[in-house]
């Protein structure tokens, strides 16, 4: 089933043991190596937390469900506080060829909720397929050659 | 491949392909008028009112050069001066060409040095310079254009003088005839 | 002073403090083109 970043975003994560609801879904961590989502972050500011994608029990239309709460855990490196600091969010980023060229601001990225592998890219009216994402940080996110049609 | 002037490239963030980070801005743009092309890049931190930074970027190290961006694959493209070449790692910056007087073998000014063009896309040749002709007008001349160059002027062949452009348009075909007509081709 | 006479002082020193921040910008930022030496 596929879901997006937008869609997603402030979307309530439930503890699946408890039934307590442990916060909203502020963003979403993704490795760009893999590209798939590697970790949710919950919250916002010095309390943000993160729960990796392997922890969840599953990514639903009406909630994020988390196996237990002790899955949950404040960021544990330098890339993970950008993160929860919105810092690495794909939605808004400055899409970079890797020629250099801008090829506009990601408006969406779409994701097998099941999986958590990324499957698209919107930029404007354009769909990308996610398998062209070469790297991704808190300038840019980087597409391989076949997404630049600059002369 | 696309042409871009010296100035369009300067004050570009370097971007790493692997982090997606701003690692650094362009801040001189070192070229050989012999050999025509790029060598390197120096560089200045990104912020505001940040200065110089310590590292450079040899042009081997550049992964591409585009309108919004230098690429680089990683930070490690950046190095400090001593592991660069000597010329991109103490660059002569009293050789600055900009403003130089273009002078032909036989005295007479065709205007001042006003930008580099170059043809960027995995290597950067250097094309042309854009001068600003005495009456103030832009124009272009191809490369090799230079005889000699210091810090305060360019010695170039008289027959340089038929072969100003108006516009990059026409660059690109001025070159080719120029060097044949110099006997290089 | 009266009311638009400070007006036109605080507009005046904040173009000042504008001019002083583009200036030191460039001062900072430098740069320029430069040819390598020639072999020889």
């Amino acid at each position: 089933m596929s879901e997006s970043f937008r869609s997603s975003a402030g979307r309530k994560v439930v503890s699946r043991s408890s039934a307590r609801e442990l916060g909203s879904v502020s963003h979403l961590l993704v490795d760009a190596r893999q590209r798939r989502i590697a970790a949710v972050v919950i919250g916002r500011g010095k309390k943000a937390q993160l729960v990796d994608w392997t922890q969840l029990s599953g990514f639903g239309p009406d909630a994020v469900m988390v196996g237990d709460e002790s899955a949950l855990r404040p960021p544990s490196d330098d890339r993970e506080r950008a993160a929860a600091a919105g810092k690495l969010e794909l939605v808004g980023k400055r899409a970079l060829s890797e020629q250099g060229n801008e090829l506009g601001e990601l408006d969406d990225v779409t994701f097998d909720a099941g999986t958590g592998v990324l499957e698209e890219l919107l930029i404007g009216t354009r769909r990308v397929h996610a398998g062209s994402v070469l790297g991704s940080g808190s300038y840019a996110v980087v597409l391989g050659e076949s997404q630049d049609h600059s002369p | 491949m696309l042409l871009m002037t010296a100035s369009q490239i300067r004050g570009l963030p370097v971007v790493t392909v692997q982090g997606g980070e701003d690692v650094a801005e362009v801040r001189d743009v070192i070229y050989s008028p012999e050999a025509g092309r790029l060598v390197g890049v120096t560089l200045n931190k990104r912020g505001f009112l940040a200065g110089r930074s310590r590292d450079v970027l040899p042009a081997e190290a550049i992964h591409a050069i585009g309108q919004d961006a230098v690429m680089v694959l990683d930070e490690s493209s950046l190095v400090t001066p001593e592991d660069a070449p000597e010329d991109v790692g103490h660059p002569a910056t009293e050789r600055n060409v900009l403003e130089d007087d273009i002078l032909t073998e036989g005295g007479a000014s065709l205007g001042k040095v006003a930008d580099l063009v170059l043809l960027v896309g995995s290597s950067g040749e250097v094309v042309g310079y854009q001068i600003e002709k005495p009456g103030g007008e832009r124009g272009y001349i191809p490369l090799p254009a230079q005889l000699s160059v210091s810090g305060v002027a360019l010695v170039v062949p008289n027959m340089t003088e038929e072969f100003v452009q108006d516009d990059l348009v026409g660059l690109g075909g001025a070159v080719d005839e120029f060097r044949t007509r110099l006997g290089l081709t | 002073m009266d009311a638009i006479g400070w007006l036109i002082l605080v507009v005046i020193v904040l173009v000042v403090v504008a001019v002083a921040f583009v200036i030191i910008r460039r001062k900072r930022r430098g740069g320029g083109v430069i040819a390598t030496k020639d072999k020889g």
